[in-house]
Formats: structure tokens, sequence, C-alpha cells
């Protein structure tokens, strides 16, 4: 689509867009820069006081972020979701088998307990008054209970 | 092409690819940060603003739907943001009008670069808040005139308006003052 261009359709676009013809509006860019080049002194004065306004403006300087800004951004940022093997790191496991050896660390302790357990018991010493206790806690002599069992 | 790219990377950071997060960062944050700096003319003020849009963005990422450029959408946040305090501002202080560009500040010469450089800043600060952003997203952050609309949620029509506004009154206080100085 051909744009009919006037000059003070031009004077607009160059005192609203800037001096640069590469930021007007695409579409008025042609028949712009056509009218400019047949008429130059037409809008040398519009384009000299642009083209100030636009040095100003491109001489202000950027803000840098600082350090501890972009630190504080990423820090807020979404975590990855802990997978398996994350799981096992984080309790100090470096491979799948790792809890193996749990399991057979418990199955040990248990084996050991069971089979330690009878000698001791009945046959222990037990005060007068800590069996007096016992009874009154539970309701029956744990001591009698044992031996009953043993028999 | 960007916006696949954008996807890709928006997708990794929802789920925690750290080095995705970083790339987001990294290519986002100095464009959120010019903005609230402009809009707002207060290094703290802005600082917060991007703090707190890329905090809205984490949350969003999950439900992220690519209807619009990621960084319009950032930009959208952080330019609500920047109006939410501007008004906040006028509640707290509405009778304080904000600093103007001092225009009777000399003959060119005696204005060193700081100087009119903090000119132009306060300036753009003084300027009503949407001709500041339409000014802050086309002049400064190189925005093309349909993402700026987008952004702004205005028409390109009134965006060109705003613009040609903020432009007037700029070159008013800043070039006609002191050509005729």
């Amino acid at each position: 689509m051909t744009h009919t261009m006037t000059d003070d359709r031009l004077i607009e676009l160059i005192e609203t867009w800037g001096a640069e013809a590469v930021s007007w509006p695409e579409a008025e860019r042609a028949a712009g820069k056509t009218l400019l080049l047949a008429h130059p002194e037409r809008f040398a004065s519009a384009l000299a006081q642009a083209r100030e306004l636009d040095q100003m403006l491109g001489a202000l300087p950027e803000p840098e972020m600082s350090r501890a800004l972009t630190e504080a951004i990423v820090a807020a940022a979404p975590r990855p979701k802990m997978s398996r093997p994350n799981l096992l790191r984080w309790f100090g496991l470096k491979t799948p088998w790792a809890p193996a050896s749990g399991f057979v660390a418990a199955a040990l302790g248990l084996f050991m307990g069971l089979t330690v357990a009878p000698v001791a018991s009945a046959e222990d010493d037990m005060t007068a008054e800590v069996q007096e206790l016992v009874v009154s806690a539970l309701g029956f002599d744990t001591a009698a209970y044992a031996l009953e069992e043993l028999e | 092409m960007a916006f696949t790219s954008d996807l890709d990377q928006i997708t990794r950071a929802a789920a925690g690819d750290a080095a995705a997060v970083r790339a987001i960062v990294n290519r986002y944050s100095p464009g959120v940060l010019g903005i609230a700096t402009r809009m707002l003319g207060d290094k703290a003020e802005a600082e917060d603003v991007t703090q707190e849009t890329f905090i809205r963005a984490w949350k969003a990422l999950p439900s992220w739907e690519p209807r619009a450029k990621f960084s319009t959408w950032l930009h959208r946040v952080a330019l609500n943001l920047c109006y939410d305090r501007l008004r906040k501002r006028r509640e707290v202080l509405p009778d304080e009008l904000p600093d103007r560009a001092d225009t009777a500040l000399g003959p060119q010469d005696a204005l060193d670069q700081a100087q009119r450089v903090r000119a132009v800043e306060d300036a753009i600060s003084a300027l009503p808040e949407r001709q500041s952003a339409a000014l802050t997203l086309c002049a400064l952050q190189g925005h093309s005139q349909t993402e700026a609309a987008e952004i702004m949620e205005i028409s390109v029509e009134a965006l060109e308006s705003l613009l040609a506004r903020a432009r007037r009154t700029l070159r008013g206080q800043l070039l006609d003052g002191r050509n005729a100085s």
C-alpha cells in the first residue's frame, strides 16, 4: 500500500519518531524518505532539532545491573524438582545399591538381638524395688512370666 | 527464531534449569531495569521493581503461554509496577511536584556531560507517566511501535500521540530554552 506523504505529516514523523527514518512507522517510511530526498531544505530545521534530541536521549547511560541484584533474582527462581538420584545424594548415598547396606545392617542387628536376648532376662538380678515397680506398672510379674515361658 | 528460543528457555527455567534461569536474567534484566530507572528516576526503587518483576515472572513461568513475546509481557509487568509506585508517590505527596528539568542552567558550554545527562533524566522523569513510558519504550529501549503499543496496551495511534507530546515537551525544555538563552 502506497502512502501519500505531505510536508506536515513528514514533519510530524520527524518530531515524533526522530531524525532516523528507520524509527518511523514502516508503512510510511518509504514515502517519507522519498519526500525528504526530493525537498531536504523543507525539513532541515525539524531534522536538526530531532537529531539533537535523539543524541541527548542516546547519551543517557544504560543503568547497570549490580551483581547483588542479579543474584537475588536468580535465587528467587524456580528450583529443580528432586529426582530419585538427587534424593540419594541428599542423604549422602552415591549409588542406587547403597540402601542395601542399610538393610543388611538392620537384619544383622535383629539377628544378634534375638539370639542374645534369651541369655539375659529372667536370670538377671532384679531388685525387689524394681520388680515391684514393674508389677505395679504392667499389672503382672514379668520375671515370673519369663520363667513360665522358659519352662 | 527468538520466539522459539524464548519458549525453550522459559520451559527449561520453569523446570529449574539453572543455566536457563541465568540466561533469562542476563538477557532481560537490563531492559527491565532500564524501563524502571527511566520511569522512576530512582535507582533503589528501580532495582526493587526489577526484582519484583522477575519474582512475578518466576511464578508465572510454569503456566506460561506464549501469547506475546516474553520481553513484551515482562516489560508490561515492569511498567505496571512503575505506574503503581508513581501513583503511591502522588498519594503520599499530593502537592509536591516532581523536580523539573532546570532549563536555566546557562549556556551549553557551562554544562558538562553529567549535568546534561541529569537534565535529560529529570525532564523524562517529570513527564506524565504515560508519555514517559512511550518515550522510554520507543526512544530508549528500541521497541517497535507495535511492541510498545502492546506493552502499554494502547493503539499505535495513541502511542504516537503520547510520544509526540513527550518529545515536544523535551524539545521545549532542553533545546528551545537553551537556544533562547
